[in-house]
């Protein structure tokens, strides 16, 4: 019994310790930060999902839309909400590796291999030196109440018995590394915007109408997609900029 | 895995009084967030604030951000125990907790408790575990001179695969630790059918074996029990233990409200469907009904 308490006991200064050591990273290190450098690697592909009620052949197609300069729309927007806090430095990365990262469908290997973004800044970034380093990159998410994951730009159509309905989808990350330790100081997805899509995603997302992908071709000429698109994620930056107290952009 | 700790309390007959330890502290925030649902936030505007936690574990996916918690109290009519004849009504407590913007994942009302710790979207697999109420001779007439089985816990896992989005397949596999030491194995399929966005249906087929030492305690009678009893000793041995069916429907009243139903039809097989038990004071056919209403709202961790 009693040394069930006296392990209670070390158990409980271990974890008393830690906390105070985590504290310290959370909200103390980003008062010690300066200098900044933004990497963005969510905008390269689109990707048009059915979920609901959908045929047998439902997979999913991805097309190239490098060419909407989103990465840099998003660095540009970045930039200017954190400029009142922190001196933003412009930064060269690769963005392919850093948009090639994925998550491990199984989870315990995502625990094991810690995060995989802070080799990529640590050897992919330049320059080195910055106070800390902030990362926007793909999050994923189930649609609705379905298994199906979607993951970063999307155009998505929901089908049910009697009506289907069409939503794009923003989904991301931002994380900020401490420039020297590379350790993850902040980390939080984009939240849902309060005029969300009809079917809950955890993330950024609207429905939208009038575009039909299968007509489109190539989905990436699509004015109208482009712009809803654009007007998505800079609605969602601000907001979770401002959710983690990075900028007042609200 | 996602952040996401469902704690649906839907169960059938097994697993009737889960969560029952909590069932009233659950209860009481189920009743309170009835009672002020009315009054308060709209979608997306959460309805309190935290503040960030003191101490984050590495390990561990970060706390802050914006969170849904759903609350809600449901009843379920079902037999008094397993092989009854008559049923009985009891309240049902309703409890998850999940990152806001997303939806619960579908599930059955037989599921058990579970975490997908393998999640490729269409083929997910995790541990699972399942709590069944102990059976007290003393509760039910029928059961006089039976003597009492414990409560069990069942530990295993389960593994599930969606061809397609409106239809999955489910397997679970637990070991009972506690009032019966056996093995039990669930297979079930479900058609998932949207009629509407607020409006989805499900049904489909329902089978289960269990290990002799799942089944023996619960539907075997020894020379004691039956000289207590009055019924015939009986040697129950394991093997097919169920087939049925069920089907739920749910409506989305709005992002807050939902209510649902559902019924979960059971006919014994085997050495439990011809235990005297259920031959001479029971049913082989287990029908479980259920309703339930929740509210979820959002709430914010800085």
């Amino acid at each position: 019994m009693r040394s069930s308490a006296s392990f209670t006991a070390v158990v409980l200064l271990a974890l008393g310790a830690s906390a105070c050591a985590t504290f310290e990273t959370r909200e103390t290190k980003l008062q010690a930060v300066k200098t900044v450098g933004i990497i963005s690697a969510i905008g390269d592909e689109i990707t048009f999902a059915k979920g609901g009620l959908t045929g047998l052949n439902n997979r999913s197609q991805s097309f190239p839309i490098a060419a909407w300069g989103l990465d840099d729309l998003i660095v540009q927007q970045a930039t200017t909400a954190l400029s009142g806090r922190f001196q933003v430095q412009p930064v060269s990365y690769n963005r392919t590796a850093f948009a090639a990262i994925k998550d491990s469908p199984i989870a315990p290997a995502n625990l094991v291999r810690g995060d995989p973004f802070k080799k990529l800044v640590q050897a992919e970034v330049s320059p080195q030196g910055l106070d800390a380093y902030i990362v926007i990159a793909r999050a994923r998410s189930n649609f609705g109440a379905s298994t199906r994951k979607l993951e970063g730009i999307g155009f998505v159509t929901y089908g049910t018995m009697m009506e289907s309905y069409d939503q794009i989808h923003a989904l991301y990350e931002i994380r900020v590394f401490d420039g020297k330790t590379f350790d993850v100081i902040e980390k939080m997805a984009a939240p849902p915007l309060d005029d969300g899509g009809q079917v809950a995603i955890a993330g950024p997302s609207r429905r939208i109408d009038g575009i039909s992908p299968t007509d489109a071709g190539n989905p990436a000429q699509s004015e109208r997609l482009h712009a809803a698109i654009a007007d998505l994620v800079a609605r969602s930056l601000s907001r979770t900029l401002s959710d983690m107290h990075l900028a007042d952009v609200r | 895995m996602h952040n996401t700790v469902p704690t649906h309390a839907r169960r059938r007959r097994h697993g009737s009084k889960t969560h029952a330890s909590r069932s009233s502290t659950l209860r009481g925030i189920g009743l309170t967030g009835l009672l002020l649902a009315p009054s308060i936030a709209t979608a997306g505007e959460p309805l309190f604030t935290l503040p960030a936690p003191p101490f984050e574990l590495p390990v561990l996916p970060p706390v802050s951000g914006s969170w849904t918690v759903m609350v809600g109290v449901g009843g379920e009519y079902k037999p008094d125990f397993e092989g009854a004849n008559r049923a009985m009504l009891s309240p049902v407590p309703i409890f998850a907790i999940r990152r806001a913007g997303s939806t619960e994942q579908f599930r059955g009302p037989r599921d058990s408790s579970s975490i997908a710790v393998v999640d490729f979207g269409d083929l997910r697999a995790g541990p699972a575990a399942k709590f069944v109420s102990s059976r007290k001779a003393s509760n039910y007439s029928e059961l006089n001179g039976l003597g009492d089985i414990s409560t069990t816990v069942e530990l295993g896992g389960f593994i599930e695969y969606y061809p397609v989005d409106w239809f999955r397949t489910r397997g679970e596999l637990r070991q009972g630790i506690g009032g019966h030491h056996g093995v039990v194995a669930d297979l079930s399929a479900d058609f998932i059918v949207p009629i509407i966005q607020r409006l989805t249906i499900s049904a489909g087929p329902r089978f289960t074996w269990e290990s002799t030492n799942a089944t023996a305690p619960y539907f075997g009678i020894d020379a004691a029990q039956a000289l207590a009893s009055g019924l015939p000793a009986y040697d129950a041995k394991g093997g097919p233990h169920s087939v049925g069916a069920g089907a739920q429907v749910s409506y989305r009243i709005n992002p807050q409200w939902e209510v649902h139903a559902y019924v979960e039809y059971e006919r014994l097989l085997g050495d439990a469907a011809n235990s005297p038990l259920v031959t001479l004071r029971g049913s082989p056919n287990q029908t479980t009904f259920g309703i339930g209403a929740s509210y979820a709202f959002d709430f914010k961790i800085r």
